[in-house]
């Protein structure tokens, strides 16, 4: 009796056996957690609550891409891209839209109102009615422009593909180029890994270059001689990650610095002296790959944002405490 | 009226019974499974694939595994799941797509405070990415293939803060060629597919035949 007990025990052990074998086999599903895994999360969602800013409108564009972002004379808000630029009123309603050929990677507005283009090697001159004033020359076939800033006399193009930036009179005639590498006097020369590549001019009438691949920014004066720089390489929230950032940036009126970043999606501000200030807005609130977040200033002191993947202009305001 | 051996005798034999039914059910719901040729069976499966002169062997013959990197999801898996220990699959270096950036996201932690060679700052959990300096401010990044396990952790990193020059790849000097991947099967993205043997690399940014190592 009792061997008999022995063996049908065994028999049923071994059919649980085949059974779990057989569950294990087809059944089973392979292990979803990745030992090695580099986790991400914590970057893109931990930083939110850090914002001094808020999100307070959007205003929906009808283009197809879009690419530059500027502010107009009495506060009203360009935007460019394929086949088209849009002018909204500052309250986002749409004032006047044509279309260009081409893409416009940039745009900027002079102080006499007309609006220049860069259009991947040249500048074009519109007026807000939609008519085309001028067309400059080519930069040259390997140029990719990505930024203009003009103060009216003076009109600096920044060229990705050439790592260099022109310095035009209002009429389009090249007086220099800045920024190309001379270890004779300190310019260190620009690195640019991926096409992002931006400049403006500061109260002080100074141009600011972003020098991407070395994280930092370099202040240079119009007859291009290097003067400053400041800029921190790191995945932290005081530095400018990735390969190449900051990828986009503006001046605030009070003369800080408003800079966006790729691959860790983020607009924080800066002091003057490179010091980091505070979050504008955090990874979590811009979609996973989120490129190209050109940035603008209104009259108000608002901060314009362009979002290329929600295609709109992001509109972001100082908390009230 | 059975005795206790004769009933141990049906027992026996009705297991083994149950066993060949069960053994002839996986067989035939696997040879289902990973589809069928004109022979009634899959070369991925078929023993005799190797020395067979049927014609889809020939060709079977002349393919190997690969993997997309536009598939892969960086998962892990390929570490894990290699009958090759460690994994035939390696970080590959697409050094045209490269930065030879100083932040370095493939190789540096994101959470790095200094930028160094220093252990606690590398990504790589066997250290198989070397950095050297090349001119202000570039640096070079090489994969030590002996250390690297396949875990796709720089990949990740290469992919979200740069421009995604490293790339798992089966290694054509190292895999075994099965007939059925170990990784292929446990892949959740299905990157895995046989390429021709003359055209064994998959890699993403790479335009020119010759640089496509053979």
């Amino acid at each position: 009796m009792k061997q008999k007990l022995i063996i049908i025990s065994a028999l049923v052990l071994l059919l649980a056996l085949l059974a779990f074998m057989v569950k294990d086999f087809f059944f089973s599903k392979p292990d979803s957690i990745n030992p090695y895994d580099l986790e991400l999360n914590t970057i893109r969602n931990g930083d939110t609550a850090l914002a001094s800013y808020s999100e307070t409108s959007q205003i929906k564009t009808s283009l197809d891409e879009i690419h530059g972002l500027a502010t107009g004379t009495s506060g009203e808000i360009l935007v460019s891209g394929k086949d088209g630029v849009e002018i909204f009123e500052a309250t986002g309603i749409l004032k006047n839209k044509f279309n260009i050929e081409g893409t416009a990677q940039c745009i900027a507005v002079s102080k006499n109102g007309s609006i220049l283009l860069g259009m991947t090697d040249h500048i074009e001159i519109w007026n807000n009615n939609g008519k085309k004033l001028s067309q400059w020359n080519s930069c040259g076939a390997d140029a990719v422009i990505t930024s203009i800033a003009t103060d009216g006399d003076n009109v600096f193009v920044a060229d990705a593909g050439q790592k260099v930036v022109y310095h035009f009179d209002k009429i389009g005639k090249l007086i220099s180029k800045i920024g190309q590498k001379d270890p004779a006097t300190g310019v260190p020369g620009f690195i640019i890994p991926s096409p992002y590549f931006d400049l403006g001019i500061s109260k002080d009438g100074n141009l600011w270059v972003v020098n991407p691949g070395r994280h930092s920014f370099e202040k240079y004066s119009f007859d291009g001689r290097l003067l400053s720089s400041w800029g921190i390489a790191s995945m932290a929230m005081e530095g400018f990650c990735g390969c190449c950032n900051p990828s986009n940036f503006a001046f605030l009126h009070d003369s800080l610095f408003v800079t966006s970043e790729k691959a860790i999606e983020r607009v924080k501000i800066y002091n003057p002296d490179g010091s980091f200030l505070c979050l504008v807005a955090a990874p979590a609130q811009f979609e996973e790959g989120t490129k190209g977040l050109d940035l603008a200033v209104d009259p108000d002191n608002r901060i314009l944002l362009l979002d290329p993947v929600k295609k709109c202009v992001r509109i972001f305001e100082l908390k009230k405490p | 009226m059975q005795n206790r051996r004769d009933f141990l005798n049906l027992l026996c034999r009705g297991t083994l019974l149950t066993g060949l039914a069960a053994a002839s059910g996986v067989l035939v719901y696997r040879s289902v499974k990973e589809g069928q040729c004109k022979l009634g069976s899959s070369c991925n499966n078929c023993q005799k694939s190797d020395s067979c002169n049927l014609p889809e062997a020939d060709l079977f013959r002349q393919t190997v595994w690969q993997l997309d990197p536009k598939k892969c999801i960086q998962c892990g898996r390929c570490a894990e799941n290699c009958v090759m220990t460690p994994s035939a699959v390696k970080a590959t270096h697409v050094y045209a797509m490269c930065g030879y950036c100083d932040l370095c996201g493939g190789y540096l932690k994101p959470d790095t405070k200094t930028i160094s060679t220093a252990a606690e700052n590398q990504l790589c959990p066997t250290s198989a990415i070397k950095r050297k300096f090349v001119e202000d401010p570039f640096y070079q990044y090489t994969i030590d293939e002996a250390l690297c396990i396949g875990c796709a952790k720089c990949v990740k990193g290469c992919s979200a803060f740069g421009n995604g020059s490293l790339q798992l790849q089966v290694r054509h000097d190292r895999c075994k060629n099965c007939n059925q991947c170990s990784i292929a099967r446990n892949c959740p993205s299905e990157a895995f597919s046989r390429v021709p043997a003359n055209k064994p690399y998959l890699l993403q940014g790479i335009e020119s035949k010759d640089e496509n190592r053979g």
